[in-house]
């Protein structure tokens, strides 16, 4: 239904209609798998990558000049990139791994290669923000630098890399609806090949639906679950 | 009493770009087993540096340090990450974990020294016990007072039964009431553990409270050390007569006011 033949309510209210979700609920599966998957990817590479680019750092905890000057630039390189350029870069690296550039899985590699410089960096935001005189405190008594990190500035970063974690998971979900115009399916496929190729303004308006509370629900789950552990330490 | 903590010609300077600030400008420094030794001097003198300097915190220029028949400075990072599990210290802002309850701040060190589970609860109750505060055992930081805070600092610091314990201005975020007792309680460990207390404080007050000795720390120079007693008696440096002089109007005020002074 488009709004140039239908009255506006008409198109709206179809959106709810059977048979525009019978074609949209496979595609908000196929983004939910892409969203999930490249997600634990994001959080388990971008954790370590922001921990490692913060021990490592001027100020860290083992400071590696060399090898901080180049994780820095390698880092800066990917997050200059634009969603959509990450994208087609990294088709042939897709094709190399999985046989071909196209669907889900391909799809996931410029997920991961484009969120996870960003969320390193956002980790990294939250190791700094810790007060200096806490890891002070740890090297005072005596603790080895594996221990400083995992057992006392990891716990305590907890809070900010939840909430980085926020941002980067709707970053996720923005790129792959960008990614569903470049052969990766999903919501972001459905809207461009049916809501705008063939003017079906029903169910742009139902993408745009899901889209939204995709991201809603990350961000009230997100704020929820750092606010709740904030609160059980009395720091708000 | 012989000496323990002993601190030869200590140089440090900070560079910022261009400049370089020294610090620390030759201390000499003795400090006998199971005393109270106050640093005091103006924000700036370098006092904070000096302290850290012992437990290198703050690597030093040239110098040498030594407790008891180690030379702090001599040691490797190994041993030095060994050798500061039995040097506490306590800080202003306290520093303690905010992910850990109480309970597992205080067991932090001694997990580091990977004590059995049975003894780290038998001994985290006992330095509850000590510092006044089994009640909040299961408590978190950020529900504390800056006491109760400093008090849970004091605990950790004492865990792994430590010879000599740092403060580092550890009274001054504090309001009176809770200077005055924290205050007391380290003397009070100073007496019933025999640690070795070394105090840095702006605050003449404080130092008058608990310290047999104290070092006048001016500019990077100490310019006057002693008895307690001697140096309140007769200040020789400009510091040390400026301090006094604070001090004086300090309790005059507060007698005038009716409220006697602390």
């Amino acid at each position: 239904m488009s709004f140039s033949k239908y009255p506006f309510w008409e198109v709206v209210k179809h959106a709810f209609s059977k048979e525009v979700w019978d074609t949209l609920w496979p595609a908000v599966w196929d983004t939910l798998y892409m969203v999930v998957l490249s997600a634990l990817i994001t959080l388990v590479l971008g954790v370590l990558l922001g921990i490692a680019l913060s021990v490592i750092s001027k100020d860290g905890v083992r400071p590696i000049p060399v090898l901080n000057e180049t994780a820095g630039t390698i880092v800066n390189c990917l997050r200059s990139l634009p969603q959509m350029i990450m994208i087609i870069v990294t088709l042939p690296l897709a094709r190399m791994i999985l046989g071909q550039s196209y669907g889900v899985n391909a799809c996931i590699i410029a997920l991961a290669a484009s969120c996870i410089p960003m969320y390193a960096r956002l980790v990294q935001g939250a190791f700094v923000e810790i007060p200096k005189g806490k890891i002070e405190a740890a090297k005072a008594m005596g603790s080895s630098s594996a221990t400083i990190v995992f057992r006392v500035m990891l716990p305590e970063a907890v809070p900010s890399i939840i909430r980085g974690f926020t941002v980067a998971l709707i970053g996720i979900i923005s790129m792959t609806a960008l990614a569903g115009s470049f052969g990766a399916g999903g919501i972001g496929d459905i809207a461009v090949r049916f809501g705008f190729n063939r003017f079906y303004h029903d169910m742009l308006i139902a993408s745009v639906l899901v889209l939204i509370v995709m991201v809603e629900i990350a961000q009230i789950f997100g704020d929820l679950l750092s606010n709740l552990i904030l609160r059980k330490r009395h720091l708000i | 009493m012989s000496t323990y903590i002993r601190i030869e010609d200590l140089h440090k300077s900070f560079k910022n770009k261009n400049e370089k600030t020294e610090v620390l400008k030759g201390i000499d420094l003795s400090i006998n087993k199971g005393e109270i030794y106050g640093i005091v001097g103006f924000s700036g003198a370098g006092k904070s540096t000096l302290v850290r300097c012992i437990n290198r915190l703050e690597e030093p220029d040239s110098g040498k340090v030594w407790i008891g028949d180690t030379e702090i400075t001599a040691l490797n990072k190994k041993q030095l990450t060994e050798r500061r599990k039995k040097i506490g210290m306590i800080f202003q802002q306290f520093n303690l974990f905010d992910s850990m309850t109480v309970f597992k701040n205080i067991a932090y060190p001694l997990k580091l020294v990977g004590t059995p589970k049975k003894e780290i609860e038998k001994k985290v109750d006992k330095l509850l016990e000590l510092v006044g505060l089994s009640d909040k055992k299961n408590a978190y930081p950020g529900s504390l007072s800056g006491g109760q805070k400093q008090r849970v600092g004091i605990a950790r610091s004492l865990a792994n039964d430590p010879d000599v314990l740092l403060s580092d201005e550890a009274t001054s975020a504090l309001d009176p009431v809770s200077t005055l007792s924290i205050l007391d309680l380290l003397a009070q460990i100073n007496d019933e553990l025999g640690v070795t207390i070394i105090m840095i404080t702006h605050e003449l007050e404080a130092a008058k409270r608990i310290c047999g000795k104290i070092a006048v720390l001016e500019n990077g120079v100490i310019t006057e050390k002693g008895n307690t007693r001697d140096i309140f008696l007769d200040p020789k440096s400009s510091t040390g007569k400026i301090f006094l002089e604070v001090y004086r109007e300090f309790r005059q005020e507060h007698t005038y006011s009716g409220g006697g002074g602390i």
